[in-house]
This record gives structure tokens, C-alpha cells and sequence, in this order.
């Protein structure tokens, strides 16, 4: 399996462990930067909530903050790293625990 | 230090719609010189990058090489066209399959979950629209735009109505705009799925040249 879809598993986890976490009023679409913020607006998250937090810094790491990146079609994206895997541990720990 | 800006895609076509995007570039020096930039805005490049994308005969130094325009030059040179054309893209049959797994994977969660549904559509228009590019590479005329399912040689047999669901759900996603999705819609894009499914595994590299 390639990097890139490596990377959209990655993402599919993180967003499947918090869309099943709970009925939100508008579950989240996506890790970019936009997604994020419809979804922190439209379920009245402030920029300090814990799970919104960690969701960024998996974004990042995942580099789907920005919606700008263009090479889709190659196969160089840097590995994923641990740092990854526990920000998701992290986010399911958060998903199922904290009082929205 | 140098920098070059080029506006590429969809406005470089004159394919402009409601969902259109500006697509801008920075061809920067250097890294720090990068961070200048907001990456929501532009797609940011070091030179040393977009070399490397030429000589792999990157699908992306193709799009810019095909579809864009200088917009600001620091030192009166155009960039990218002092490149000259990049290297023969050649990893078409390699990039439509792992494009194909992308969409067999996205379409196993669209079925087996209730949730997530936008995502995985988004994740299929994702794969369509890429399989559909690289496909159009071994047709002699590539295809960037976002509507390359269509206007390839053999267009996905969808309905506009399917293909406006998947477009709206990767907005979404990437951009967190637009009106969500309905149920109706989310149902009526899942009936088409078998359907792309064939169109792509008939139109495989892998496929027609065996």
C-alpha cells in the first residue's frame, strides 16, 4: 500500500473514532483545515477544546491541514510516524471521554 | 532571493463554477523563505522541488507545465518554462491501481459504517478523479480537471446528479464549504459505486494492455 493511502487510512481512523464517538449536530468531514473549523463552529467547540486540539495536531502531522497540497499522484510523502499513531490513541481517548 | 508566482488549473482553463478554486503557486528558494506564504492560499514549492517533479515526469509538473501562468517574477524569468518539458510520466499503470485499491477501500467503509459517509465519498471522488487523470495520460491528452471522469475518452457512466454528490462531498471535506450532504444523496451515490467500479477496472492500464 502506498504512502498516500496510508495517509487517507489515517485519516479515515481519526475521523471514524470521533463521528462514532457520538451524535454531533454535523459530524466532521474531513482533517483540513476548513473541515475542522465548520465543525468546531457549527457543534459550538471553542479553539481551546481538548478534542479540537488534538485534532489539529493530527492534521498537521498528516499535512492535511492545508487543502493546497497537489501531489496526490506520488508516492513521497514522508512516513507516518509514531507521533501519529499516539495523537490517534489520544483522540479516541478523547472522543469517548470528554464532556461535550 | 527569487520567487516566482503562477496562478494553474481550473482558472488557467476558463473552467470556472461555483466550486471553482484559485489555484496559486510559489516557487520559492528556500524553506524559510516558504513559510512566508500562507498555505491555505498557495501551494508552496521550493525550486529544488519542482526539479525533482520534472525529472520524475511527475502527473503534477505535467498539470503545470500544461496549465499555468506567470503572475510575479523577481528576476524578470519565467521558471517553470525555462524547464522545458518534464520527463514521460510512466507510472500510469502503478498510480491507477493504487488509485483503484483507494476507491475499493472507501467504498468497503461507505457500506459498512453509518457514519463518516461525506469522507468516504470524498475519498471516492478522490480516487475517480486521480485514476481518471493517470488514465488520460495513456490516451495521449491528459486531463487535470476536475471533471476528467467525464471527459476522458469513455466518461464514468454517472449521473451529473452522482457526480455533483462527490464533487460537494470532497468540498467538504477539503474545504469544509457547502450545503452537507442529504441521506437521499448519500443512498442514490452508493447505488452508482458498482457501476465506477466496473468503468475503472475496464479502463485499468493493467487491463488494456494485457
Amino acid at each position: 500500500m502506498s504512502e498516500f493511502n496510508n495517509r487517507i487510512d489515517a485519516q479515515r481512523r481519526i475521523l471514524r473514532l470521533v463521528n462514532a464517538s457520538r451524535d454531533f449536530k454535523e459530524e466532521l468531514f474531513g482533517l483540513s483545515s476548513g473541515a475542522l473549523e465548520r465543525w468546531a463552529r457549527v457543534n459550538d467547540y471553542d479553539e481551546h477544546n481538548p478534542l479540537l486540539v488534538l485534532l489539529k495536531q493530527a492534521a498537521a502531522k498528516l499535512s492535511f491541514l492545508a487543502n493546497k497540497s497537489q501531489e496526490q499522484i506520488t508516492d513521497e510523502y514522508r512516513s507516518l510516524s509514531d507521533e501519529v499513531a499516539s495523537l490517534t490513541e489520544q483522540i479516541r481517548v478523547a472522543a469517548s471521554n470528554f464532556s461535550f | 532571493m527569487k520567487q516566482h508566482l503562477y496562478a494553474f488549473g481550473s482558472l488557467c482553463r476558463g473552467e470556472i463554477d461555483e466550486l471553482s478554486d484559485v489555484d496559486l503557486l510559489a516557487c520559492v528558494e528556500t524553506q524559510q523563505q516558504a513559510r512566508q506564504f500562507d498555505s491555505g492560499r498557495f501551494s508552496i514549492y521550493t525550486r529544488d522541488r519542482i526539479r525533482t517533479l520534472w525529472r520524475q515526469g511527475n502527473p503534477f509538473a505535467w498539470h503545470l507545465h500544461f496549465e499555468s501562468k506567470l503572475v510575479f517574477t523577481s528576476d524578470g524569468k519565467d521558471f517553470l518554462q525555462e524547464l522545458d518539458a518534464p520527463h514521460a510520466y510512466e507510472k500510469a499503470e502503478e498510480d491507477c491501481a493504487r488509485f483503484m485499491q483507494l476507491f475499493e477501500k472507501s467504498l468497503r467503509s461507505l457500506r459498512s459504517t453509518s457514519d463518516s459517509h461525506v469522507f468516504h465519498l470524498s475519498c471516492i471522488f478522490l480516487a475517480l478523479r486521480n485514476f481518471a487523470t493517470c488514465y488520460s495520460f495513456t490516451r495521449g491528452r491528459p486531463i487535470f480537471s476536475r471533471l476528467s471522469p467525464m471527459q476522458v475518452d469513455t466518461p464514468v457512466p454517472v449521473s451529473p446528479d452522482v457526480f455533483n454528490v462527490l464533487v460537494r462531498a470532497r468540498v467538504l471535506s477539503t474545504r469544509g464549504t457547502g450545503k452537507a450532504l442529504t441521506t437521499g444523496e448519500v443512498s442514490m451515490t452508493m447505488q452508482a459505486c458498482p457501476a465506477i467500479h466496473e468503468w475503472m477496472q475496464s479502463l485499468s492500464p493493467s487491463e488494456v494492455l494485457t
